[in-house]
């Protein structure tokens, strides 16, 4: 019965194609990148020697960035393909359809979307193999076989991106319970406690504590699990304290609005700073480890210049390594902004359309949730560069000495990325000029 | 000069094949209350978005008159009509439609600020006519804190504010109880009809147009009678 009635919502909604292809696109996306980062990274463990432990340790931390933006875009999508038929599962709830029935619907709706979108995205790992085979490491190209995945993991991950969009739609669906009449009411906005900051600045400090005394550790591994404790713990921080920090210059904000853009802006990021950081959380940890990490290359990279070729390949591939991470983040972060856009958009899409008739022109609300976001995103890239360069402070002293060209190519990669999220913004335009100008009949 | 704010002639409308309008001709009075009533699909609401420049219907005219003479508002561009909107018209719906993450306040000074007034001014108006509106106290709950009547008298006082000559009411009660529903109509003529504005309400309430001065019935997208309320 729920396949049958699933075949029957498929056919187009009055919300467009666009609020279908956006899952799509981002399961596309998600599953392309995350075959072309394995692909890549499968060659790591074909090294036996010494340096091939630290290529797989790399490689394994790199994945493990990547799983956060992965895991919010998976949830992202599938909250979107729950919302963009509320209307027809609302009609189902007062036709006397289960909560059960409707959820299983919702589920297997987006496990559809995500099937169809992870399909695509290995024709789209197959279409870049020869390029990612280009990329050099270790003095010599991946080449597409080394990159090229057996074809049962290429048969298998299709189905592991369909049982991520239906833990994350089950998980998404506990929120946004879909009542007969599609009322949901909204309580007092969270507040988020100041002990957040004073322990967030106890771990910074203890984790700056940590990278100054890091030439008097006794052992290699000492060194590895300060460096480990200073890079954890300072990630933690971001997420304990990015929240509240979002919450602080947003009510700020809220107070100087002089513009009704600015006051929605600041008002949405309010209403659950937590929701906004997750939105783009994936950036902190990106612009981060861009800092972190590229700061201590460009420092090793120049004082290091005379050291040993092994030496010098290794930082050249951690570098590699460190801009295809970022720009994996931020193209997840991009697509997950994008969808999440969508789905508030389809969520409002009578509050939009009334907005409209009362003359609000579609570009003021376009301005008003394009600084919803951009301004979240740019407290996050810049806050977490800060806390990384606060942490790493006597290297990236040095680094704005010796290598100020490698402070200025991190600062440009976040840049770009911070671009690429807007285009992200800017591809839900039409899913709001659709909301907003559509008008009863 | 004519005693009419709103003069539509001869509107037509269709979606698809479905003809929501089939030559429609409405005068509304200055300072009149017009209920238009009828069923499900009769076209009422298509009418409202023709006469308040929502929607360009397909033929026909709708002019408007102010204080300034007469605008064609059929003949106006989008960005022209939702200028009239803003400044000229203002709107009650069903479910209040308020922004759920701003303030009561915030809510209704956002119509001046939309016209570019400064944000202290617009919401010291705001909070005058929350009061006058019987909510004083609350302009800094947001929407969500609100009960169903205190929402949609805010969203009264957020048509008001800007000084509309016209109010344009879409079944404002539709989602309220009958007590709620008789102090929100209330609370909708006092400010319109009752300081010399213009208010045009579409319902299927026959309680609440019974309280408009003047009532349309529709079907099948014309008018099929008018009658002039107790």
């Amino acid at each position: 019965m729920i396949a049958r009635v699933a075949v029957l919502l498929a056919r187009p909604a009055s919300t467009g194609v666009a609020a279908s292809a956006l899952p799509v696109t981002a399961f596309a996306i998600v599953t392309a990148l995350l075959l072309i980062v394995v692909g890549g990274a499968q060659t790591f463990w074909t090294y036996d020697d010494d340096a091939g432990v630290l290529y797989q340790a790399l490689a394994v931390i790199a994945l493990a960035l990547l799983v956060v933006p992965l895991v919010s875009l998976g949830g992202a999508a599938a909250r979107l393909s729950a919302r963009r038929r509320d209307d027809r599962l609302a009609t189902l709830r007062l036709l006397g359809a289960t909560p059960a029935t409707v959820s299983a619907l919702a589920v297997l709706e987006s496990v559809v979307l995500a099937l169809v979108g992870a399909v695509i995205g290995v024709a789209v790992y197959l279409a870049a193999v020869p390029l990612v085979g280009m990329i050099h490491f270790r003095d010599r190209p991946l080449e597409p076989y080394g990159v090229m995945l057996p074809w049962w993991v290429l048969g298998v991950v299709p189905f592991a991106i369909g049982a991520l969009a239906a833990v994350s739609a089950v998980l998404g669906l506990r929120q946004v319970v879909i009542s007969p009449l599609g009322v949901r009411t909204r309580q007092e906005a969270p507040r988020l406690h100041w002990v957040r900051l004073v322990v967030g600045v106890g771990v910074v400090a203890l984790a700056f504590g940590l990278m100054s005394v890091l030439q008097v550790a006794p052992s290699v591994l000492f060194i590895l699990g300060m460096l480990a404790v200073a890079f954890g713990g300072a990630l933690a921080v971001l997420n304990l304290v990015g929240p509240w920090v979002i919450r602080l210059v947003a009510s700020g904000q809220a107070k100087r609005a002089k513009t009704p853009e600015r006051l929605i802006a600041a008002r949405t990021v309010l209403e659950s700073p937590k929701a906004a950081w997750r939105q783009v959380g994936g950036v902190a940890m990106a612009s981060f480890m861009a800092v972190f990490a590229g700061t201590g290359v460009a420092v090793l990279e120049a004082m290091g210049s005379s050291g040993d070729a092994e030496s010098a390949l290794l930082l050249t591939d951690i570098r590699t390594g460190i801009l295809i991470t970022v720009v994996g983040s931020f193209l997840m972060v991009a697509c997950s902004v994008g969808v999440n856009q969508a789905a508030g958009i389809l969520d409002r899409g009578e509050l939009y359309r009334s907005l409209g008739m009362l003359g609000m022109a579609t570009s003021t609300m376009d301005a008003a949730r394009r600084r919803a976001v951009m301004s979240p995103l740019r407290i996050t890239a810049i806050g977490s560069a800060v806390t990384a360069a606060v942490v790493m402070l006597p290297l990236t002293g040095v680094t704005l000495i010796i290598a100020p060209v490698s402070l200025l190519v991190i600062a440009a990669v976040l840049a770009v990325g911070v671009g690429v999220v807007w285009l992200g913004l800017a591809a839900t335009r039409p899913v709001l000029t659709r909301a907003a100008t559509t008008t009863a009949g | 000069m004519s005693s009419y704010v709103i003069e539509a002639a001869g509107l037509s409308k269709s979606f698809g094949s479905t003809h929501a309008l089939a030559g429609v001709d409405l005068a509304v009075r200055t300072g009149e209350s017009l209920a238009i009533m009828g069923a499900s699909g009769s076209g009422k609401t298509t009418l409202l978005h023709c006469l308040a420049g929502i929607t360009r219907p397909d033929a026909g005219t709708v002019g408007f008159r102010s204080g300034t003479g007469r605008v064609e508002v059929t003949g106006l561009s989008e960005r022209e009509r939702s200028r009239l909107r803003r400044e000229a018209f203002g709107f009650v719906f069903q479910q209040g439609l308020l922004i759920p993450e701003l303030t009561a306040v915030e809510n209704v000074a956002l119509a001046l600020m939309l016209n570019g007034m400064p944000r202290a001014r617009a919401e010291e108006y705001g909070r005058g006519w929350l009061a006058a509106l019987g909510l004083a106290g609350m302009e800094d709950r947001r929407i969500g804190q609100l009960s169903g009547g205190q929402a949609q008298r805010v969203a009264i006082a957020r048509a008001q504010v800007t000084g509309a000559a016209v109010v344009f009411a879409d079944e404002p009660t539709g989602a309220l109880d009958s007590a709620t529903s008789a102090e929100v109509m209330r609370a909708l003529l006092d400010s319109t009809t009752g300081q010399g504005r213009t208010l045009v309400v579409v319902t299927h309430d026959a309680e609440v147009a019974a309280r408009c001065s003047r009532i349309v019935d529709m079907r099948d997208g014309r008018i099929v009678g008018e009658r002039v309320a107790a």
